[in-house]
């Protein structure tokens, strides 16, 4: 957890440099009250001395004896959630154009068949299933309006 | 209008089939996605919330709160039954519940723990119901400096006590914090850290946050190998424990119900201690405590009544000052503003309907939650044998499909999405996101209460001391600091010391 910690830390202290940053392109205070800079500013104080804090304590105490355990997943488990991110982002981008149902059917049958390793056809089915039980729920249950897209459902 | 008037009053308006149905729906829900291992109470209601947003203020709640309740009680189904805590509170439940479920008491386990909850429940109810209204009444003499210290205090209350590490739970708030200063901020009105993306300008919606942190961080880290569980089968038939089981709970279950009101109450102490020192109370009280941690009943008993009793609890604050004092009541408190609501003492006065019926749903949540549990145990049991290669795609299409749902916009999508990661990186580096989400609800309200306080005071920050109210709040808040502080130095010299030898 050292590492993890001290690449936290790291990442807060960024952070608060940038709130600070940031900060100080507003008023810090008004009239009577603060300004809008003033309640980032001292986020930013209060994070970099957090941060700062989680820093030194890694560089103060030993690996514990999880150290060498890795947080991280391995390449498979890293492979299958860089997946998973991917057929994420590759709906949200074409949720627009393609429309929910359309969407929802690429989204089930690619991760089914890609990454569950069923048949396309069962893939193709449970796309399908998928696909008309999310747009009915959300169109006609809920009356969300979605996207028409292709199909102009 | 006396408490009992206005309780029934809130029966009256439970007892609509539209009322019923949203609890009945709410229950059934939260236990099917309380038993999946990995998705928590706050998972669930983030993940169910959009469901809510076509409906009013009342109904909406009434499912949010039948959904906490649900998950709650689905909680401890997989403790039970594969050894797997469906949530960090029913950690405890595998200790003596698994091993019963080994030697062929399963049945006793569920049904114990399924009546347990409901006895925490419903006595959790009448709890809030004695602790929130005067709390409510007193704290109509808040002003904005009393706010702004009540939230400075919840807040180090929440850190504090809510993670395994102190900075970490910390770096967590203030994100948090800073996140919720995205936006036109209260003072000029002027847009901050917005970059010229108009979506930014009303600030990042909760939803997002909340959706994408506990939603998709949570499926990202259980989809990262392919989940199997194994569950032990329980007959419809041997459901309901015996007589002598109940006989031999019965003080363990009262016990549990006012250590888990009592610790729910406080900010940030949460159901996942209040089962454990319940534990703790029934092993030290007992006359055979070898017993613990071979299945016994008490251990199931106690453990189990004071996680349902803390979620009452938990309401008291949310309901009487408008502070949540969990992930899952933050995940509320964002859902009533959503609503359009205000949370805190004033709802008490300006909608006494709303709060009534909903703390009536509590009592009929928890009569549903037993009839449904007990029967119906097997067939929840069940949704554990499907397959998590259907789950998560599902759990991740409801995620994206309903925080698009807000606003209509495809930006929440790709923001939910980042927090999604986010969510990820935070619970492999054991970073809680309760503090962020707590951060986020309650940094305008902080913001916003520190600037009326000073205007109202023509800019005197003594203000915040010399009214005795305000006072007292930031001196607990200074207090805690200082303890955590010095806790934090001793076990930061023992380990430097430790380390050296």
């Amino acid at each position: 957890m050292r590492k993890g910690d001290r690449v936290t830390g790291f990442i807060a202290l960024g952070f608060s440099l940038w709130l600070l940053i940031e900060s100080s392109r507003f008023d810090y205070l008004t009239t009577y009250t603060p300004g809008p800079g003033f309640l980032p500013f001292w986020l930013g104080i209060c994070l970099g001395l957090l941060s700062l804090y989680l820093i030194f304590d890694t560089f103060k105490r030993k690996a514990d004896k999880e150290e060498n355990e890795t947080r991280l997943p391995g390449k498979k488990a890293l492979f299958r959630v860089g997946l998973i991110l991917l057929f994420i982002a590759g709906f949200a981008f074409s949720l627009k154009t393609f429309g929910l149902p359309l969407t929802t059917f690429i989204f089930v049958t690619l991760v089914l068949f890609l990454l569950e390793k069923f048949g396309i056809l069962k893939s193709l089915f449970y796309g399908v299933v998928f696909s008309a039980s999310l747009f009915l729920v959300f169109r006609y249950w809920l009356e969300v309006d979605l996207p028409k897209g292709l199909l102009g459902l | 209008m006396d408490i009992f008037q206005h309780l029934m009053q809130g029966f009256s308006a439970i007892f609509t089939p539209y009322n019923l149905w949203m609890a009945v729906v709410g229950c059934f829900f939260g236990t099917i996605v309380g038993i999946l291992p990995g998705l928590g109470p706050s998972a669930t209601i983030a993940m169910l919330l959009p469901f809510t947003f076509g409906m009013n203020a009342t109904p909406a709640m009434i499912m949010l709160c039948a959904l906490y309740y649900g998950a709650k009680f689905g909680g401890s189904t997989t403790s039970i039954l594969i050894n797997v805590p469906g949530e960090n509170a029913s950690v405890v439940t595998t200790f003596d519940g698994y091993q019963m479920a080994l030697q062929g008491r399963a049945g006793s386990a569920l049904g114990i723990s399924a009546i347990g909850s409901f006895v925490g429940g419903i006595l959790g109810t009448f709890g809030l119901i004695f602790v929130a209204v005067p709390l409510a009444e007193f704290s109509l003499k808040f002003g904005p400096a009393e706010y702004f210290s009540l939230i400075v205090m919840g807040l180090l209350t929440i850190v504090f006590v809510g993670g395994k590490s102190i900075p970490k739970s910390l770096i967590s708030g203030v994100f948090g914090l800073a996140l919720g200063t995205i936006g036109s901020d209260v003072v000029q009105g002027a847009p901050r850290f917005v970059y010229g993306v108009a979506e930014l300008m009303d600030g990042i919606s909760f939803v997002v946050v909340v959706m994408g942190v506990f939603g998709i961080g949570e499926v990202l880290v259980s989809a990262e190998e392919h989940m199997k569980m194994d569950s032990i089968k329980v007959p419809f038939s041997k459901l309901w424990p015996s007589l002598s089981d109940l006989f031999q709970s019965r003080w363990a279950m009262l016990r549990g119900t006012i250590i888990g009101f009592i610790i729910g109450v406080l900010p940030g102490a949460g159901s996942t201690i209040a089962s454990f020192i319940s534990y703790g109370v029934e092993k030290s009280t007992s006359k055979h405590p070898e017993r613990f941690g071979k299945g016994a009943i008490e251990g199931v008993a106690g453990p189990e009544t004071a996680n349902n009793a803390s979620c009452s609890g938990e309401m008291v604050p949310l309901l009487g000052l408008g502070i949540p004092g969990s992930g899952s009541t933050a995940v509320m408190l964002g859902a009533l503003m959503i609503y359009g609501l205000r949370p805190g003492p004033m709802l008490f006065k300006t909608n006494p309907d709303f709060v009534w019926t909903l703390i009536a749903s509590l009592f009929v949540g928890n009569v549903i939650l037993l009839i449904m549990n007990l029967p119906l145990v097997p067939l929840f049991a069940y949704t554990l044998r499907l397959s998590y290669s259907f789950l998560y795609p599902a759990i991740i299409l409801v995620c994206m499909t309903g925080v698009y749902s807000v606003n209509s916009n495809v930006f929440d999508v790709w923001a939910m999405l980042i927090f999604g990661i986010l969510g990820y990186f935070m619970k492999k580096y054991d970073i809680p996101g309760a503090p962020m989400i707590i951060g986020l609800v309650l940094g305008p309200l902080l913001e916003h209460s520190l600037y009326k306080a000073l205007a109202l005071a023509h800019g005197d920050v003594t203000v915040f001391i010399i009214r005795p109210i305000s006072a007292i709040l930031l001196g607990i808040a200074a207090a805690m600091t200082i303890v955590v502080l010095f806790k934090t130095a001793r076990a930061m010299r023992k380990q430097v010391s430790d380390d050296q030898n």
